[in-house]
């Protein structure tokens, strides 16, 4: 794979994007618009200038990222544009800021690599906590928090010259710069925390200092829950933490303490908060309320259901039929146009970018660049696994982004932010 | 150090594996249960906008056809070109009120296979053509025409049947009503309009409405007695003004309220001819509950009867709840009090008369077609049960014959025809009579010649009202269909 090769199969994606969005208005029986060359330069753009960006500062980075990547956010678009033309347009911005987001970050780290970001680790962590807690802004402030479905999530920016409030989930952000943290906390300290010096009965145990960062992870994951009342982001940020605590020190008994916190806290969410109890019980049996709190769930089972083999075709399925079809079920969406084809290839299409992911991580010789790679993937893995989980009711519903393909502008962003640190990181370990 | 971080995506690619057989499990294996599940809104559309098979007459009348949608060049749109015509029989898909008659229960054959299923995908590769099937009915267009012309503006229904095949050729529930106003634009508004109707439209009363057949049942009380032995033909019956019924102050009277004949005695031949009830109730209390139970049955009565669309079981009741009321009995043999048959169950009788006694199984859908027009499966020709024996069909043949040259069938005498039948006028409490003609035509037919039994009713005595009988406004219209199917 060569930067050539990549370019090409990113030119193909821009063009399956293009092609996609004509045939969803063909589907419609509209004649082609502007948003078929609109969605052919938004690629160009974006994808082109990471493909830039990886060329003159990170040439030897793995080829193959950008181009799943590309494919990936492609369906994504073709399907968030069948759903609604209107995000679509927004989505377009979008992805041109991430895009041009992801090549700022190859180009500022072009001298110093990853590793500078090690030296800010603080910064980041206060950062990602103060992006964390703005949603909790107050309604009459210009920049304030704004609920949605229930969760606390969203910082909108009313912004005097537009009619539309410009509005973005500080959350995702805030995980990709918790990740820096965490990596660059975990090489300094994986050593001291991994040394086993006591056994209690069978368990061997670090030393109580070292929990504390398990705590830490755990109280802000619960806080994340209490005041957001986001499950999705909170089993998220748990599962990053516990993850790369076992991958920096390779004790079980982190992940055994995970586990551990994580059912007594689901125990006493499932108590305390009755948001928690409803996403159970419609996972458990969505037809039970069907026409209530099982609604989504049975809607996404009826859109996976119709879409059989090879789906509907483009434009051709209801997919609108099911709530919130353009963020968190978009999964559902390309189940019933694409069907069976069309999501087991999205789902390859995350299992090779983790695969690649965790190559990256496997190969790197320096431990910061090592945990970074490992977390973002980690992040990346997981976030799939979660909300496809709970589309095909393996887990409950838990409310989060499809990473490159549901709309949301800053999910998008962190997508490209993954992307683009993950090819640096490539990039150092063959240099 | 590197081993925790293989452990960590080997967990996650393996959860990424479960995540593909969750995904096919539910598409594949789960998906048609989700996609045909009756909450599923796309059902609705998707049923009612795939292109369907025609639905044509013996004759080729086109009664049911899909054309492209104008506004929608994925999805077709059902028309219905003889709108009321054949409406029952056929039914209709709408979205607001789902689907009815032969495009409910022959769904799997009008619906294209068109679809990515895995039995789809198989029968594709299998080379099954995906393209929709349409039905040729038993249907003879010109008799359908005419029954429904002779049922205009009434109560009731009409069936009339081929008795050596079973095949359906006439069937008639007035009021009908027009399938093309149920899946229109103003579907919502006809639909409700339709349900309000205190005359019930939508019912489709050949084979879901139970009425007491009257005299038209002794049919099957003269064959109790032929089959058992009880009486024959020419066995002598007293001629009372009326007939006291033991242990009540109960009498039968006869229609006129006068003797049957002369006050004396009366052969039991010359009792059918003229339907006198105090010979029949005499003659159901001398058989007995038990032995009518039997050759109703035998006729189809308290049986689901085989057709392509589902029937209402006609009633005779339980031998137990009145055999030891000879009352009961007496009225219960004259087709009153709770004995109730569906217009096809009638059908069917006269059928089995006309056919030696053999009853064939009712169909309306004579084959299924390819949409290239060839014939894909035709419908057998069945035997469904022995009604009675040659013997006695034969008997009862000649005394519904006699019925219609000199008793109370005479208006359902055609010039030229041999015909035979048998009048009914129920009487119905607080309402005028159901009225009733059940019989076939003709009697003997040459090889090649058609033959057709036909059943009859309008409710309340339709356009006569109380004074009406089943001899003056039933066998009326019998004979019009014998005219027009035998000319």
């Amino acid at each position: 794979m060569t930067r050539n090769t990549e370019a090409v199969f990113i030119l193909a994606a821009t063009v399956l994007a293009s092609l996609g969005v004509a045939m969803v208005q063909f589907a419609g029986g509209i004649w082609l618009d502007s948003a078929v060359a609109l969605t052919f330069v938004s690629f160009a753009l974006a994808f082109g200038s990471l493909h830039v960006a990886f060329r003159l500062w990170a040439p030897n980075a793995n080829a193959m990222i950008l181009p799943i990547a590309a494919f990936l956010t492609a369906l994504g678009t073709v399907e968030v544009f069948r759903l609604d033309a209107e995000l679509a347009a927004l989505q377009r911005w979008w992805l041109v800021f991430a895009g041009v987001v992801g090549a700022s970050i190859v180009w500022l780290l072009r001298s110093t690599g990853v590793a500078v970001l090690r030296r800010y680790r603080y910064l980041f962590l206060a950062a990602a906590m103060v992006l964390l807690m703005l949603p909790l802004l107050p309604a009459s402030w210009p920049v304030h928090g704004a609920v949605v479905n229930g969760s606390r999530l969203w910082v909108r920016i009313d912004l005097p010259f537009a009619a539309r409030a410009l509005s973005f989930q500080p959350g995702e952000v805030a995980k990709v710069l918790l990740t820096i943290f965490l990596a660059s906390y975990l090489a300094d300290r994986s050593e001291a925390m991994s040394t086993v010096s006591r056994t209690v009965g069978p368990f061997r145990i670090p030393e109580p200092r070292h929990l504390g960062p398990v705590i830490v992870a755990a109280g802000v994951s619960f806080v994340v829950l209490v005041y957001q009342r986001d499950l999705g982001a909170s089993l998220l940020l748990f599962g990053l933490f516990v993850g790369m605590l076992y991958v920096a020190t390779g004790r079980g008994f982190y992940l055994g303490m995970g586990l551990v916190l994580v059912t007594v806290a689901g125990a006493a969410a499932f108590t305390m908060f009755s948001h928690v109890q409803v996403r159970i019980e419609a996972w458990l049996d969505p037809f039970a309320d069907y026409a209530g709190s099982g609604y989504q769930t049975a809607q996404g089972l009826f859109a996976m259901g119709s879409g059989s083999l090879t789906g509907s075709g483009l434009g051709l399925g209801r997919p609108d039929l099911i709530p919130a079809a353009a963020t968190d079920f978009v999964f559902a969406a390309i189940g019933e146009e694409l069907g069976l084809a069309g999501s087991i290839a999205v789902i390859v299409g995350y299992a090779f970018l983790v695969a690649i992911g965790f190559g990256i991580a496997l190969r790197s010789r320096d431990r910061f660049r090592k945990y970074l790679a490992a977390g973002l993937t980690i992040l990346l893995g997981l976030q799939t696994f979660l909300i496809i989980a709970g589309i095909v009711r393996l887990l409950p519903i838990t409310g989060i982004t499809l990473p490159f393909m549901s709309y949301g502008g800053s999910s998008l962003l962190a997508s490209a932010m993954i992307a683009a640190l993950l090819g640096r990181i490539s990039h150092e370990e063959r240099t | 150090m590197n081993a925790p971080l293989r452990r960590t995506a080997w967990a996650i690619i393996i959860g990424f594996a479960v995540l593909v057989a969750a995904t096919v499990w539910i598409q594949a294996v789960a998906g048609p249960g989700y996609r045909d599940d009756p909450r599923n809104p796309r059902l609705a559309t998707w049923r009612v906008g795939r292109e369907r098979g025609a639905i044509v007459t013996a004759d080729a009348a086109v009664v049911a056809r899909s054309d492209p949608n104008p506004l929608d060049p994925q999805t077709f749109a059902r028309v219905y070109p003889e709108n009321d015509l054949n409406a029952h029989t056929v039914g209709y898909v709408s979205v607001l009120f789902g689907s009815r008659g032969l495009e409910r229960t022959r769904e799997s054959d009008l619906v294209s296979h068109r679809d990515s299923t895995i039995s789809g995908l198989l029968n594709a590769v299998l080379g099954g053509d995906p393209r929709p099937r349409g039905l040729r009915l038993t249907i003879d267009e010109e008799l359908q025409r005419t029954a429904a012309a002779a049922l205009e503006g009434e109560r009731g229904s009409i069936i009339a049947m081929d008795p050596t095949t079973g095949a359906v050729l006439a069937s008639v529930s007035t009021p009908g009503f027009d399938p093309n106003a149920l899946i229109g634009p103003d579907a919502g508004l006809a639909g409700q309009q339709l349900d309000e109707d205190p005359n019930q439209p939508l019912l489709h009363r050949t084979i879901a409405t139970t009425y007491p057949p009257g005299s038209s049942f002794k049919i099957i009380t003269a064959a109790t007695a032929l089959e058992t032995g009880v009486a024959g033909p020419a066995t002598e019956f007293d001629d009372p003004l009326e007939l006291e019924l033991p242990g009540t102050t109960a009498t039968i009277h006869n229609y006129d309220d006068d003797v049957c004949v002369d006050g004396d005695t009366v052969s039991l031949a010359e009792a059918f001819v003229r339907s006198c009830n105090t010979v029949f109730a005499e003659l159901g209390m001398a058989v007995g509950g038990e032995a009518l139970a039997e050759t109703a049955e035998a006729f189809g009565f308290n049986q689901v009867i085989p057709y392509d669309l589902p029937v209402l079981a006609s009633a005779f009741p339980e031998p137990f709840d009145f055999a030891s009321d000879p009352p009961a009995t007496a009225q219960n043999a004259l087709g009153q009090r709770d004995v109730r048959a569906t217009p096809i169950q009638m059908g069917v009788v006269a059928a089995a008369i006309a056919n030696g006694g053999n009853i064939m199984v009712p169909h309306v859908v004579a084959d299924v077609f390819t949409h290239d027009g060839m014939i894909e499966s035709t419908t057998d020709v069945e035997l469904w049960r022995r009604a009675v024996s040659p013997a006695t069909a034969a008997i009862l043949t000649d005394l519904m014959e006699q019925a219609v040259i000199s008793g109370t069938g005479r208006n359902a005498a055609v010039p030229g025809v041999r015909v035979a039948g048998k009048t009914g006028t129920a009487q119905v409490t607080g309402a005028a009579p159901d009225v009733w003609f059940v019989g076939f035509a003709p009697v003997d037919p040459e090889p090649g010649e058609r033959q057709v039994a036909v059943a009859v009713i309008l409710e309340d005595g339709g356009p006569a009202g109380e004074t009406a009988s089943g001899g003056s406004i039933a066998a009326p219209i019998a004979a019009t269909l014998f005219a027009q199917y035998l000319k």
